[in-house]
């Protein structure tokens, strides 16, 4: 198997941004899978794509225009 | 209306931080690279346009490499003449051929360097600087810069007047969000822009005599909610910070106007004046995209973003100027003592937090609304700790100004099984029952009466098995007194004729980062005036009572630091308390027996203990 080198675009793994980790991930052109050095994450890029729509459930007010403030 | 400043800084990074890493990916290392230092410069010449298309001068810091290259130091040249621009001098981006053939190493934070190679390299850049436009900078910056740094640029090179010095909570947070391997640690300064005293960077000059002789700006403005317990390099007035936090759907990011526009209303705690710093390094907008963000979106990010502060501009709320420009009008229009509020809401996460910063020479704090005004962070900045930092000093990396107090890092209220958590909180007990003002979410209002800026909580009611109090909390800062005034009042109770008891205590020890320190060497005493009792640390979960007391206090001389907590009046009782291995801490404490419509009030005070 030929070594892993880097997708289309940088992608970080999700598991480990949703932990406040940046962990670049690096891509098996063989298996089409991003794949994690740290922990146990790998997917495609959908499920890539997935994986990034869930670490922004925690910020409720992302798409919200605030006008008013303390 | 207020005075709302921008500062935009761009730099010539002929290798870019990332980019080598990035766009090298597979290839080995060559930091040379034609086609790298030309993208760079295309980087900084697309940066600098999209400013000027939308009005606006910029400071444009040139790195040591940048100053090799004619190019980039013709284009500043004309920028200046065409648009205005300062053309200042970063001690960023220092690697380059020449850097590395002088002095052999890969470092490029200034601040990590030994004393004699920061001289070395302060006099290079400035000197190569001076051979390239015949005049020497009036400002200049780094990520992080020490005093002794600051001081020896002060002396040799007196004209600078202005410098970027550090990046608000950036320190254990940014460490690990980088996999552990970006060694910025620089919490516990001001979030805006200050004085920085010749002792310590992130400490406040309180006096001329303690002036640096420069005023510090922060990189970037941050968000002072989401960095506290988040990665400071995601929620900041950087378009690609945002981005790099996911923040955003669709090509649409509001959270970077709201950002900008809570840093505007900040005007309302600072006599009328707001501040904002935009400083994006070229690696961030790199044709190989950043991230899982195109190069288009980083673009565009860039592009909206200035073109929200041009709208400001147009309406008249916002003035652009350049660092040094920044600097005068600073000094002509702040004093030492003149502290710094931000009374902040959550505008990420959806809920509805409050908290309150303030910072000036003595101390800088901040009060978590959500648990009933709870001190969450505190800073003896009065002790001005003089804390060299790089090679050859026992403190190779920590600039962190150290805490007495800091809830993310070393337990606030919650603690799991045995011990406690740094805080600044009150207890309230009736029949056997007691609550923790921490558990009481509110709102807090702001005001400023002369000298004193005043933070009113809304009342929160307690509610024990039969009997319900209303009690309200007020914070009140006496400009260059270096104390806090707490007041605690019961504004009703369900049985006027019953007596509650206060315990207003503070839970702290001392560090920069998660970890415990060494607590022996610290001691805790009381005193009612005539008899005084003491415990010297040793882990041994002691305690000592007195009633009527006239004081409690700390001394840890691992931080040359004193905390002094006193009553207004008689008739109260004091405790201190040690703590033990598996809670390193200790406690000061004041307790008094209160009826309805009656207030305990006390006073925070901070010293510098030789
Ligand atoms: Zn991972």
């Amino acid at each position: 198997m030929a070594q892993a080198g880097k997708g289309r675009l940088n992608y970080r793994c999700p598991s480990c941004f949703m932990r406040d980790l940046d962990m670049d991930m690096f891509y098996d052109k063989q298996k089409d899978e991003y794949y994690c050095l740290r922990c146990q994450f790998t997917g495609n890029e959908a499920d890539v794509l997935k994986g990034n729509d869930m670490c922004r459930i925690k910020y409720r007010s992302m798409l919200k225009r605030i006008t008013v403030f303390s | 209306m207020g005075k709302f400043i921008l500062n935009i800084i761009h730099r010539p990074e002929m290798v870019p931080e990332y980019a080598e890493k990035i766009t090298g990916q597979g290839k080995k290392e060559d930091i040379s690279r034609k086609d790298l230092l030309t993208e760079s410069l295309d980087i900084f010449k697309l940066q600098q346009q999209i400013a000027h298309e939308n009005g606006f001068k910029t400071t444009i810091q040139m790195t040591y490499a940048s100053l090799f290259n004619e190019e980039a130091v013709e284009l500043a040249k004309e920028h200046h003449e065409k648009y205005g621009d300062e053309i200042s001098l970063t001690l960023l981006g220092l690697p380059c051929k020449e850097f590395r053939e002088k002095y052999k190493t890969k470092d490029f934070c200034i601040w990590m360097f030994s004393m004699e190679d920061k001289k070395s390299i302060v006099n290079d850049v400035f000197e190569k600087f001076y051979s390239m436009f015949g005049f020497y900078p009036t400002s200049t910056g780094s990520y992080y810069m020490d005093a002794e740094l600051i001081n020896y640029i002060k002396e040799t090179y007196p004209m600078v007047k202005c410098a970027v010095t550090s990046c608000w909570e950036e320190g254990p947070k940014a460490y690990r969000t980088c996999n552990n391997s970006w060694y910025t640690f620089l919490d516990g300064g001001p979030w805006n822009p200050w004085i920085p005293s010749k002792q310590n960077t992130h400490a406040p000059a309180a006096s001329e005599h303690e002036d640096s002789g420069i005023v510090a700006i922060p990189h970037l403005s941050r968000d002072l909610l989401a960095c506290f317990d988040g990665n400071g390099s995601n929620f900041g007035t950087h378009p690609q910070n945002v981005l790099r936090g996911m923040i955003y759907k669709n090509g649409e990011y509001p959270y970077l106007y709201n950002l900008i526009d809570q840093y505007r209303s900040l005007e309302k705690y600072n006599s009328g004046y707001a501040y904002n710093m935009m400083f994006v390094g070229p690696g961030w907008m790199n044709k190989m995209g950043r991230w899982e963000a195109t190069y288009e979106l980083l673009v565009k990010s860039y592009k909206d973003g200035m073109a929200y502060y041009g709208s400001l501009r147009d309406k008249n709320e916002l003035e652009d100027m350049t660092m040094s420009e920044f600097a005068d009008w600073y000094r002509e229009n702040k004093s030492y003592t003149e502290p710094e509020c931000a009374l902040w809401k959550d505008i990420l996460y959806g809920s509805d937090k409050q908290l309150f910063w303030y910072s000036d020479p003595f101390l800088r704090t901040c009060l978590d609304m959500n648990q009933g005004g709870a001190i969450i962070d505190l800073r003896p900045y009065i002790a001005k700790l003089e804390r060299p930092i790089g090679i050859g000093t026992k403190n190779v990396h920590d600039a962190s100004y150290p805490y007495l107090v800091q809830s993310m890092y070393r337990a606030g209220y919650f603690t799991h099984y045995v011990g406690e958590g740094t805080i600044k909180s009150c207890k309230i007990s009736y029949e056997g029952e007691e609550v923790d003002l921490c558990l009481c979410r509110t709102k807090a209002s702001f005001s400023q009466n002369g000298k004193d800026r005043v933070l009113t909580l809304d009342p929160v009611e307690i509610e024990f098995r039969d009997l319900t109090i209303k009690l309200v909390s007020t914070f009140t800062f006496t400009e260059g007194a270096g104390e806090i005034k707490i007041s605690r009042k019961i504004s009703g109770m369900s049985n006027p004729d019953a007596k509650i008891t206060l315990n207003e205590y503070i839970t702290a020890c001392y560090g920069t980062t998660e970890y415990p320190e060494d607590m022996t060497g610290i001691t805790l005493k009381l005193t009612d005036g005539k008899a005084v009792k003491q415990i010297d640390y040793n882990y041994k979960c002691r305690e000592e009572k007195m009633t009527e007391v006239i004081e409690v206090e700390a001394t840890i001389p691992q931080i040359g630091t004193r905390l002094r907590i006193r009553p207004a009046d008689g008739q109260i009782h004091g405790y201190i308390n040690e703590g033990y291995a598996f809670s390193p801490m200790f406690t000061l404490g004041l307790t008094k027996e209160l009826s309805n419509e009656e207030e305990m009030i006390t006073w925070l005070r901070l010293e510098k203990a030789d």
